[in-house]
């Protein structure tokens, strides 16, 4: 067979070309198909309105593994990170919170609101970064099968078990609280402004189905901590040229690896051979074939669209089933005449540079999450606003802007009508509710693209809209992530692998999950 | 030479517990108890001439079976009724749900409302049995300690660990998936009767500032089914109500020697360099012992008991943080005959009514329940767990009469709007409402009705925060992490002073087996001790 590849990766995402860069510096012969015209996955930039650059999806990156922009050399293939600096959240009473990351400015800032947070927050930030180092090495690992009674299993439980016995008791009870509390009640007790609590917590549920008030948000308050640009801890960034940058970089340092990288090439099904997966058949009908079938895209696509589940075993069929996906967020795009005027600080300023956090308050936060429990779109939604053209005027024309809002909640399963019919009133919502902060925004929009959870799944191939390729909530994390004893990036179809979100450790543009994938599939097929 | 070898503070089920313990391991034991009758929160009062009723908790968690025995507790006046049914389950406009004792009854119950549930509850059944019965030895274990685990501690988690294997892999991993999980998610993968998923989550939520759709929730049926090898709310009751359970408690404890004082304040446990050393009545009396035990609830034990200079002032912290919020209140009513419930064909009541009567027949309906707690106000429409002692225990009603205890979820001990007891009345009157909609007849029968809030059961009853299982059991204050982690073993950070009520492992419910793990520490130290 002439068009025979060692691997073929699923998906042109983010961590499918992680995860074929690396298989592909290996020495291994790579092919990488994308079924859209463009690369990137969740982590792109389009041109959907002449001149203006929109990272339609993903939008900050924070996450992204050191270690993967180190080895992939990631700056020598055009990544280049700005740094983001700061979150504004306005306030229902006029006035605002403004953090940033010089520590002293921050803490001045918080003193007008609290003498007391302000002290605390010395001592937050310092417990936190303690965990997030905690934390870190669990990223790149493997998970474990506790109940399997291999050595090297039961020898990483016990790694882990040590880790946590060794910390200073201390950071265990902050540790366990952060695995199991809600964010609001793990801030409760350092904190006591509201707003303060509220833009905090708001990290701990974004693309989950779970309210700032519900236990197990506490954790992903970590996730602050542990991004990283070149080593630097909680520093958010943007990549020049939109997300999309990044995954074009990646691609870059696939290809000069030797990695061929196909994309308008959707997959219709994944070749069988008694129980094994040889190849994929294209959409065209094309056949390739390979020795290992490498897919980022999420379970279901993978198994119950290209697999089949006639070719299951059962208990597998009913875990991907029970796994959750249910996205709750959406995405509005702008494109601006201008900048926004704030009426608690108006005027342009640096305020407008970092991001701008619609969450005024923790029960406005939590009455989001109430209507979207009944199966609505939140009358007043949570918002995660950035202005990238302030940091990189390339992705707009001098003078207009783009803006990037991430919208929570807005729940896949409407209980009344569907998104196709609420689409643009949703999107009104949204403009609604960024009016009563700053009026002036209906005026300068040039441009509106609105992607609900619907649009995500049809264009992005992301199953129920969610963002993670799954929920990220403690019973899909770890080696519960996709399905109980299938977390090591292997399927029990053998020769096909899983490397996308929707393994450990999952979501953002880490890059983790291709990366330990790929580390699985050369261990494997040595 | 102190007058006593262990004061106990508070004569609940836990305290009476860990009392009966120690005398019979020769300890010289005073119990000092606040209130006038012992029981603290399993207690039997007349709400009514002629009318008595379990005033607080109204179904034993189940009590502990082993405990019964080694106590004697039977030829102690203890008699455990258990009628057919667990849970009915009404609901306004389906036909109620019974989940009985017996497997068959339930299912073909079940078949009217689903095919599909009824197929899936014996396997729902059986797999919580058997996690139950692999959980069942956590809750007479003392938590492990995590900092420097003994070596029978370790040989104690050794063997959990192979009993966690000998789950297999489906079990083992139900039970790490659901320990973490939402309540609702968990049901929704098993069931598809609305009613019959509530009912099931009822026992998720009970008594916890939560609702379904919040996560952890799964965890409370775990620890049912540990209990009693079945996650749905169990129905075995005490006759002459729980106050007889903590009366059959009281009277095995003097047989062993324990000397109990009513009406005895403590005020507050005097500590010097040596540790606990005395305990100070509200009447300026002063009692000595060798060791103290308090079945207060955390908060109380370290923020009042104790004069915090003698606490680390991180462990202090970490008191005020341990949640203990409550949501629960009680409703007694004093009735002139039995409710009939619509859709219930059942006139004498013994057989559907007479186990647990369940109002909250969809996850919506609970989740909405707690919101508005989440908001500081208490549900317009709430979780109602009620129960009619009467019909299998006549003597509690003069004849024909009847008692109904009515526990209510949700009651936010702060509210927003008012005060309690401005607010009290009405407050009763939309639970009656309620009620009413279920039993068209239900407020003409009324004769009188006993209401207790959240601030009651702080202030009569002791309970912090008016949380009736001592503080939260979530994940984060649950078995090595109760009350706080570090301090799970039933010893505090003042030598000579420990804990034994349901805010430590494993928590909750009328079930002493709490009491009975302090007992089990305090003698070992006791024995330590002597050897020096």
């Amino acid at each position: 067979m002439t068009n025979k590849y060692d691997v073929i990766v699923i998906g042109g995402g983010h961590n499918g070309l992680v995860n074929a860069a690396y298989l592909a510096r290996a020495g291994k012969r790579v092919l990488v198909l994308e079924r859209r015209h463009v690369l990137g996955g969740a982590a792109v930039t389009e041109e959907v309105f002449p001149g203006f650059k929109y990272s339609v999806c993903s939008y900050v990156v924070s996450l992204l593994r050191p270690e993967i922009i180190r080895e992939l050399d990631l700056p020598r293939h055009g990544l280049e990170i700005l740094p983001l600096d700061g979150t504004f959240t306005p306030m229902l009473n006029g006035d605002y919170l403004w953090r940033v990351n010089d520590h002293a400015q921050t803490r001045r800032e918080i003193a007008r609101h609290s003498k007391l947070d302000a002290e605390a927050y010395d001592e937050y930030g310092k417990a936190m970064l303690e965990m997030a180092h905690f934390v870190k090495p669990i990223m790149s690992m493997t998970p474990p099968d506790p109940t399997s009674l291999n050595p090297k299993g039961l020898k990483d439980l016990l790694f882990l078990g040590k880790r946590f016995q060794k910390l200073p008791e201390e950071d265990k009870y902050n540790q366990v609280q952060l695995m199991t509390m809600s964010a609001v009640d793990f801030l409760d007790q350092w904190f006591e402004t509201d707003v303060l609590k509220a833009t905090m917590s708001a990290s701990g549920i974004i693309g989950t189905f779970l309210g700032v008030r519900s236990p197990g948000t506490a954790y992903v308050l970590l996730h602050h901590y542990m991004g990283e640009i070149d080593g630097a801890f909680r520093s958010w960034g943007l990549s020049r040229g939109g997300t999309g940058a990044i995954s074009n970089a990646i691609a870059d340092a696939a290809r000069e690896a030797g990695a061929e990288i196909r994309t308008e090439a959707a997959i219709e099904k994944i070749i069988l051979k008694n129980g094994q997966a040889k190849g994929v058949v294209l959409k065209s009908g094309d056949e390739i074939y390979a020795n290992v079938v490498s897919s980022s895209v999420d379970p279901r696509l993978t198994f119950m669209k290209m697999v089949g589940e006639e070719h299951l075993p059962d208990g597998f069929a009913e875990d991907l089933k029970r796994y959750k996906y249910r996205g709750s967020s959406g995405k509005v795009n702008l494109a601006l005449d201008g900048l926004p005027d704030l009426k608690c600080r108006p005027g342009p300023g640096p305020h407008l540079r970092g991001a701008i956090s619609i969450s005024p308050g923790v029960e406005y936060m939590e009455r989001a999450y109430d209507d979207a429990k009944y199966g609505r779109y939140s009358r007043r939604p949570y918002i995660d606003i950035v202005i990238p053209s302030l940091t990189d005027p390339s992705v707009a024309p001098a003078g207009k802007h783009v803006m990037s809002c991430f919208v929570q909640y807005a729940p896949y399963n409407l209980k009344e009508g569907t998104w196709d019919e609420k689409r643009e009133e949703f999107g009104d919502t949204v403009i609604d509710t960024i009016a009563e902060h700053a009026p002036n925004i209906r005026e300068l929009i040039l441009h509106r693209q609105v992607l609900t959870p619907l649009d995500l799944e049809r264009e992005f191939g992301l199953s129920e809209g969610n963002i993670f390729q799954g929920e990220l909530t403690l019973e899909q994390l770890f080696f519960l992530r996709p399905a109980p004893g299938w977390a090591q990036y292997r399927t029990p179809i053998r020769n096909l692998y899983m490397c996308g979100s929707a393994t450990h450790p999952g979501g953002g543009i880490m890059g983790a999950s291709g990366r330990n994938a790929a580390m699985q599939i050369l261990k494997d097929k040595k | 030479m102190p007058n006593y070898d262990v004061i106990i503070i508070g004569a609940g089920h836990n305290g009476l517990v860990t009392a009966c313990y120690l005398a019979k391991a020769g300890l010289k034991t005073l119990v000092l108890e606040r209130r006038e009758i012992v029981g603290g929160a399993a207690i039997t009062e007349e709400i009514h001439p002629g009318f008595r009723c379990s005033t607080l908790a109204h179904s034993a968690a189940p009590f502990f079976a082993p405990i019964v025995k080694d106590l004697q507790l039977t030829r102690h006046g203890l008699k455990i009724m258990t009628p057919p049914v667990r849970v009915l389950a009404l609901s306004p406009e389906r036909p109620a749900i019974g989940i009985y004792h017996d497997t068959a009854r339930t299912i073909s119950e079940l078949e009217a409302v689903s095919s599909r549930d009824a197929n899936n509850y014996p396997e729902f059944e059986r797999s919580f049995a058997r996690i139950g019965k692999m959980l069942a030895p956590l809750l007479a274990t003392t938590p492990p300690a995590i900092e420097h685990p003994s070596a029978g501690e370790l040989w104690n988690l050794s063997k959990l660990g192979r009993s966690f294997r000998g789950l297999g892999k489906k079990d083992a991993y139900r039970l790490l998936r659901w320990g973490p999980m939402a309540v609702a998610d968990l049901v929704a993968e098993w069931f598809e009767s609305e009613t019959l998923r509530a009912i099931v989550a009822a026992r998720g939520i009970f008594g916890a500032f939560a609702g379904p759709w919040s996560a952890g929730t799964s965890a409370g049926l775990l620890w049912q089914a540990a209990m009693d090898g079945h996650a749905i709310g169990a129905s075995s009751f005490v006759r002459g109500g729980m106050g007889a359970l903590t009366g059959a408690l009281a009277n095995a404890a003097r047989d062993a020697g324990v000397e109990i004082r009513t009406g005895s304040d403590a005020a507050k446990i005097d500590i010097n360099d040596e540790g606990a050393a005395k305990v100070s009545l509200k009447t300026g009396e002063e009692i000595s012992a060798r060791v103290f035990v308090s079945n207060a609830d955390p908060r109380t034990t370290f923020l009042k008991l104790v004069d915090p200079v003698w606490l680390d002032p991180s462990f202090v912290l970490k008191v005020r943080n341990y949640r203990a919020t409550g949501v629960s209140a009680k409703i007694n009513l004093a009735l002139s005959g039995l409710p009939s419930f619509t859709g219930v064909e059942d006139k004498n009541g013994a057989g559907k009514l007479s186990g647990r009567i369940q109002i909250g027949p969809d996850i919506d309906y609970l989740e909405r329940a707690f919101d508005a707690a989440k908001y500081g106000d208490y549900s317009p429409r709430p979780y109602l767990d009620i129960t009619i002692p009467s019909l299998l225990d006549p003597d509690l009603a003069p004849a024909g009469a009847h008692v109904m205890s009515v526990y209510v979820q949700y009651a936010p001990y702060k509210l927003k709007d008012g005060d309690w007891n401005s607010r009290r009345e009405e407050f009763a009157d939309s639970v009656v409402d309620v009620i009413n909609n279920y039993a068209p007849n239900f407020k003409e029968l009324i004769i009188a009705r006993q209401v207790i809030t959240p601030p009651d059961l702080e202030q009569t009853y002791g309970m912090s925060g008016g949380h009736i299982h001592h503080g939260e059991q979530s994940l984060d204050q649950s078995f090595t992490f109760r009350p706080l982690i570090g301090w799970a073993q039933y010893r505090t950070p003042i030598k000579g002073l420990y804990l034994c009520g349901a805010g430590t492992h494993p928590g909750g419910g009328v079930s002493g087996r709490p009491g009975a793990n302090a007992a089990r520490e305090i003698i070992k130290d006791f024995k330590k001790r002597d050897r020096k």
